[in-house]
């Protein structure tokens, strides 16, 4: 498939970009908006999503068929893990999951598209009638600017899918290595609507360059940035001060696993379970679990929980095998395979279990409940615990950084979990297994997506 | 045991001294596994976990190696616990459990022979010295430290030429306005120096020079040595763009630069020269003839092939006191020097953090 060039990142790779294409890209943006997008309504665009998903999910679209065709070192992902993570993302793609999103981060799902009497959830209260009666309307950003991180690609689809609800001109700078995906989302956008697929932009190159980046900040209302901390600190420090800026720096997912499900009947379900989130997106994404906290004395012991899921992750590498990672990542997994390996031959609470002549899954168990980073790419920690407190003690290094906890538990201990983690700072408790799933109207990083997105225009009435 | 040990670590300094005979790498490294199996109960138990036992062993590429990173958490040696010398710690980041290599009087000694004998090999003539490090009284856990010390009193030079102190952080520091003044000197009178240092240190000697707007060129015959890692300490840079600046500002030529590669963990350095112009040969890091180094696929063990980065691997005759089979984090590429099947190698990087991404969250 030859895509056209209809984006920056299609250009051959000998192309020069400058900061005054950057600059013109970024003025024909904002003119296709005012003609093109912005007065379609929320319906026209939600619609427009739906019909997206349901191309991406439809084993005919060239598009999927393109992604899923590409050779793993350029996607970072083997096929059947690239389809899994597509699947699931697009499978939320529906009327009502758009229009929750909206009325639950905006108030009611009209807001962007006429003045309305209801108070969103994010802002204060307002009286409805009497004197001092207001009306509001939700108005998206002119030009957004998403920096995509390279590891994985939903963040840049989700940047591009929550600036057409908010009918804003989108330019998408990607990390020169992992521009494909993003490039043929805003492709199939542009095959249904060619209109709306000129208010979008796609751009590659290695992150820091600040010629190119200046003109996009300057440019921008508001800019997005998912990426490491070093990274999401250097656009923080370029940044107008007009416009807004919303960062996700790296987080880190865990799982906790309660004694009552390690009994026959629903072990080998936690099992596959903490295989699924373990193998989605290779455990690259911040909603990964890096490691999984299971409480002792259940029917099946922690230690054996921990053989049983190393025994899944072998399995699920003969058909849904990790991708091809770096040499530096092989080397940061034989570095810790190496310290559990000499500690597990001198002490008998410490097991490793992993993958023969491949660096491919790792199963390390300790008691040690302290965390201490983990190599990722399938490498997975199983620590005894018995109860959350040794959890908070364990991760209070992290506490600020968590970004989602997969929870197995009985329904009758589910919600007070939640509200233990809640409380302690995860913003985020979602079923073990569904970790890289989080509904369209998730809180990310405790913060509502859309809701710091917009801004707010109030009508007072006579 | 112990003492055939000693044995072994005698033969060995004589024939360092006499030029050692690489024929002799093979037999000599399975002695040596023998020995320390039986006198290092840690070794031997990594070796067992890994079904390896000196009758299995044919060949030294078989030996086991310890990775560095577990230095951190047990003791490699062979010494008695009690009665050592030295601790050589590893550098790393402030607040991480350093790894630990125990000396003995004995080890130590050997530790200084083979040191001394590859650097004056690689070296040449010293000329004076300026080492921008602290002595070893101020930084007594550093084995690059003991090293230059080492050539300094084989060289009969006197104890002033370290130029460096510990700051109450622990950060290494140099006043530079003597220094400064010195490699002047040295400019006007026509006189070469030796400088060593750390990449970092070099960086803020050359920031310094900046500063002030002076360049000094180093009379011929002067050279640089450098050895790796920043750890934080200064922005980092490219190997060839730190050599090129220090260039600019030193007047070093390419070949007046030695890249030195060693670590706390191994008794033997490697060295290599760095510039255009220079054979492949020259560029290369060589260890010396008592000390192999193989290159190993991170991702399934197996030797890597010819110019395939993988992790380096030191197998050093040198470690007889503690454990001869040492795998680093470092990562790099081998090549054939082209005579008796010995291997140079070239440094490429170090494995990724294990922290997540971008997120130094372990770094204080």
């Amino acid at each position: 498939m030859n895509l056209p060039d209809f984006f920056i990142a299609d250009l051959p790779a000998d192309a020069i970009v400058t900061p005054g294409l950057i600059k013109s890209a970024c003025e024909t943006l904002k003119r296709n908006r005012k003609q093109h997008l912005k007065s379609r309504t929320t319906q026209e665009i939600i619609h427009l999503l739906c019909e997206v998903g349901k191309e991406w999910r439809s084993p005919a679209n060239p598009f999927r068929c393109h992604a899923l065709k590409l050779d793993p070192e350029m996607t970072g992902f083997s096929r059947p893990i690239l389809e899994r993570g597509l699947e699931d993302f697009f499978a939320g793609f529906t009327v009502e999951n758009w229009t929750a999103l909206i009325a639950r981060q905006l108030g009611e799902a009209g807001c962007l598209d006429a003045f309305s009497n209801q108070a969103s959830n994010h802002t204060a209260s307002l009286p409805s009638v009497g004197p001092g009666r207001s009306q509001i309307l939700a108005l998206g950003p002119e030009l957004m600017v998403h920096f995509a991180a390279g590891n994985l690609p939903i963040p840049a689809f989700m940047g591009i899918c929550l600036g057409l609800i908010l009918r804003s001109a989108q330019f998408i700078k990607c990390s020169s290595k992992a521009s494909v995906l993003p490039r043929l989302f805003a492709h199939s956008i542009h095959a249904l609507d060619p209109k709306i697929g000129s208010c979008i932009e796609i751009g590659a190159w290695p992150g820091g360059d600040a010629p190119l980046e200046t003109p996009l900040l300057e440019e921008a209302d508001c800019v997005t940035m998912t990426g490491s901390d070093e990274a999401v600190n250097s656009i923080r420090m370029r940044i107008p001060a007009r416009a807004r800026f919303l960062a996700h720096g790296h987080r880190v997912g865990f799982g906790y696993i309660s004694r009552e499900m390690l009994g026959a009947g629903s072990v080998n379900e936690m099992v596959s379970r903490v295989v699924d989130d373990v193998t989605a997106w290779d455990q690259n994404g911040c909603l990964s679990p890096q490691v999984v906290y299971v409480e002792e004395r259940g029917e099946v012991e922690s230690d054996q929980f921990a053989g049983r899921v190393a025994v899944e992750l072998g399995r699920r590498e003969t058909f849904e095998p990790r991708g091809p990672i770096s040499p530096e990542e092989s080397a940061a997994i034989v570095s810790r395979r190496a310290i559990a390996e000499a500690l597990a031959s001198h002490r008998a609470d410490v097991k490793i279990w992993s993958s023969p002549k491949s660096t491919a899954w790792t199963v390390v168990f300790e008691h040690d409940v302290r965390y201490q980073g983990c190599p990722l790419n399938r490498f997975l920690i199983i620590k005894p615990v018995s109860g959350l407190e040794d959890v908070f003690r364990g991760m209070d290094v992290v506490r600020h950084h968590i970004s989602s906890v997969g929870l197995g538990a009985s329904p009758t201990r589910s919600a007070d979990l939640a509200l233990a983690l809640a409380r302690w700072g995860v913003p985020r408790i979602c079923p073990i297994g569904r970790m890289q799933k989080p509904p369209l109207d998730w809180y990310q990083d405790g913060r509502p997506t859309l809701g710091d997105m917009v801004s707010w225009s109030g009508f007072e009435l006579e | 045991m112990f003492s055939k040990l000693t044995q072994f670590a005698g033969r060995l300094d004589q024939a360092m001294v006499s030029g050692f005979d690489s024929e002799r790498f093979d037999s000599m490294a399975l002695e040596l596994f023998g020995l320390q199996w039986e006198l290092n109960p840690a070794w031997q138990k990594l070796c067992r976990s890994r079904g390896v036992h000196p009758q299995s062993v044919s060949n030294w590429r078989e030996i086991p190696c310890v990775p560095t990173a577990v230095f951190k958490l047990m003791d490699f040696s062979c010494l008695p616990e009690q009665g050592h010398l030295r601790v050589f710690h590893s550098s790393g980041t402030t607040g991480q459990t350093p790894g630990r290599h125990r000396h003995s009087s004995q080890s130590l000694a050997l530790y200084e022979q083979s040191a001394w004998l590859w650097f004056k090999h690689n070296w040449g003539e010293v000329q004076d010295m300026i080492v921008l490090l602290p002595p070893p009284s101020l930084a007594p856990h550093s084995s690059l430290a003991h090293m230059i010390e080492t050539i300094r009193c084989r060289e009969n030079q006197t104890s002033d030429c370290f130029k460096g102190h510990v700051d109450g952080a622990g950060v290494w520091c140099v006043d530079w306005e003597p220094v400064i003044e010195e490699l002047q000197q040295a400019a006007a009178l026509g006189k070469p120096v030796d400088l060593f240092g750390t990449a970092f240190l070099y960086v803020h000697l050359l920031d310094e020079l900046e500063t002030r707007k002076l360049s000094v060129k180093l009379p011929a015959g002067s050279k640089a040595m450098e050895t790796g890692g920043y750890k934080n300490r200064s922005r980092e840079m490219p190997k060839a763009e730190l050599h090129a600046w220090m260039g600019r500002r030193l007047g070093l030529l390419p070949g007046q630069i030695i890249c030195e590669y060693g670590m706390s963990e191994l008794s033997s350095q490697a060295y290599g020269r760095n510039g255009d112009g220079l054979e492949k040969a020259e560029r290369l890091l060589r260890l010396p003839p008592w000390a192999r180094v193989r290159v190993v696929s991170p991702e399934n063990g197996e030797e890597a092939a010819q110019g395939e980065t993988g992790l380096i691997q030191v197998f050093d005759l040198a470690n007889a006191f503690s454990v001869m089979a040492i795998q680093t984090e470092d990562l790099g590429v081998w090549e054939d020097l082209g005579f008796c099947g010995l291997h140079g190698f070239e440094l490429l990087g170090r494995s990724a953090k294990a922290e997540p991404r971008g997120c130094s969250l372990m770094t204080p």
